[in-house]
Order: C-alpha cells, then structure tokens, then sequence
C-alpha cells in the first residue's frame, strides 16, 4: 500500500508538474520578469541578477532577505537556469500535494479513482489556492508590503481551516458539522488577512490584475491534473500489484 | 483462522497508518522546501513557483 501510494503520487505529481511549468513559462514567468523590470528601476545599487536585484530594495523594510551588505546570494542565471528551477520547484511542490492528496484520501477510506480524486483535488484548490488568495492576492515581486512571517502564517491558518471546513461539511454532512465548517471557512476572512499592499508601486495595475488571474487559473490546472493523475495512476498500480500477486 | 485474520486485518491497518503519517510527513516537507523554507537560495530556485501558487513570498 505504502509503495503504491508513493508511486500513483511521484506520478501524479510529475504529470501536474509537467503541465503546470509549460503554463507558468508561458503565462506567469515573462510578467514576473517584467515586474522586476520595474523594481531594477527604482533600485539604484543594482547588482547582480533580476531575483536578488529586485528584492535589494526591501532589505531596509525589515525583511529577511540578507542585508545590502550581505555576501551575494546564490540564484539560478537568467534564462534556461531559471526555467529548470522553476520546473523543479514545481515538480517538488506537485509531488508534495499528491502526496498530502492521497494521505487524506487513505485517512478517510476512499478508494481513489480520478473522479472522486478530482473532488478532492477541487478541495485542495480551494483551501491553499482559492480561500488564501481572497486576503493574500497573487502578487508580482515588489508589491507586497506586511511581513512575510505574518502573510505565511495567515496563510496557513486560512489553508488549514478552509481544508477542516471543506471536510466538516462535505464529509461529516451532519447539521451542525455544515455549520462549524461554514465558520471554519469564513473566520480566518473576518479575522483579516495582513494588509495588502497600499503603498503606490511603479507596477502597472493591468499587469498585476492580469497575473493574479493567470496565477489562480494555473493554480487550478495544477490541481486539477494532481487528481486526476493520481486517481489513474492509483488505478494503474493497483492492478500491476495484483496482477504480480 | 480467525486469529490469523485478526493479524491480518491489524497489518493491514498499521500497513494503511504507516502509509497514511509517511505520506503527510512527506507532503508537508517537500511543500515546505517548494513553498515557505526561508533559506535564501531554496527561495531564488523556487522564486518564480512561489509567485505563481501564490505562497508568500519576500
């Protein structure tokens, strides 16, 4: 069982991770390059590549990303480089969902198929892409202001209660179960996200809108790949096990 | 027989626990490498994934 979950979610994640990183090259990677375009401006010590140039001018914010004075950090090179990262990250990052996907599924005793891992996918859409990015919208490099820790906590915070919610009411289903999941899904939004950036930014406001929306759509894509994928693949490996037995 | 299914049915039981707290332990990591670990050149390789999934990010 152990090793049939870990395959359906290595394949499911490197499915989602192959159709995910075509997008984001295509969508998202050239409006974050041109973002930084944007901040290089308004940094005068520009130094280095576009990653670490165009966060340069945050260090006086109190954020953690090494001072001015700091040794150069390590980044991939423009171009391919950062291609292959990005692919890599997200073929991590696909893996590691698939595999969250599959412990719930197991935990709750469904049978994975790629409809019903759909479903659950669908959920997992909505409780870390959806539900944060009402309080946190994605964002292009240099337009976020409130701490990080405080956005990452909020961020959890919103994933995890979102995800309890979803479960309270379409697992448990009981009447008053729907109505602790509603207040799950909805507290962490009347708590308050950390304020989103007020500040002016030399961003055009077209160029973040179209982003967001990319971003969140990609979001979708990924998730919805990682079920199905690895409701298949499930399939698949179940049936070479017992073809072996 | 029914104490050898009895045995059966409690490895199937730890089998499906051991595989349900390996694969949220492994989930959680490598969304935590991918998404949130602070260490700066885990963020430059992740930079533009994090952007697109909307992890906060810098």
């Amino acid at each position: 069982m152990i090793s049939r979950l870990l395959s359906a979610a290595l394949a499911a994640g490197f499915l989602a991770a192959v159709v995910a990183t075509a997008l984001q090259l295509t969508l998202t990677s050239p409006l974050i390059v041109e973002a930084e375009r944007y901040e290089a401006h308004e940094v005068q010590a520009a130094r280095g590549l576009p990653i670490v140039r165009a966060h340069l001018h945050r260090v006086h914010g109190g954020h953690d990303h090494g001072g001015a004075q700091a040794a150069p950090e390590w980044q991939p090179g423009a171009g391919l480089p950062r291609m292959a990262f990005t692919g890599l990250a997200t073929l991590v990052g696909g893996v590691g969902y698939a595999l969250l996907l599959g412990a719930v599924m197991l935990a709750l005793g469904r049978e994975p198929t790629p409809e019903r891992a759909l479903a659950f996918a669908v959920a997992g859409f909505l409780s870390v892409a959806l539900a944060p990015a009402l309080g946190l919208p994605p964002e292009l490099p240099g337009s976020e202001q409130a701490p990080l820790a405080t956005r990452q906590a909020w961020w959890l915070m919103t994933a995890a209660a979102t995800g309890m919610g979803l479960y309270l009411i379409a697992v448990r289903r009981s009447g008053i179960a729907v109505v602790g999941g509603l207040v799950l899904i909805v507290a962490p939004h009347l708590a308050g996200a950390p304020e989103v950036a007020a500040a002016k930014s030399e961003l055009p406001a077209g160029l973040a809108a179209q982003f967001a929306a990319r971003s969140l759509a990609i979001g979708f894509v990924f998730w919805a790949v990682i079920g199905l994928a690895y409701g298949w693949a499930w399939q698949v490996f179940g049936r070479r096990g017992a073809a072996r037995a | 027989m029914t104490t050898a299914t009895q045995t059966l049915t409690a490895t199937r039981a730890n089998e499906r626990f051991a595989a349900i707290a390996l694969a949220a332990f492994l989930g959680l990591g490598l969304v935590f490498l991918a998404g949130f670990s602070p260490a700066s050149a885990l963020h430059n390789a992740a930079h533009d994934f994090r952007h697109t999934q909307n992890f906060p990010c810098h």
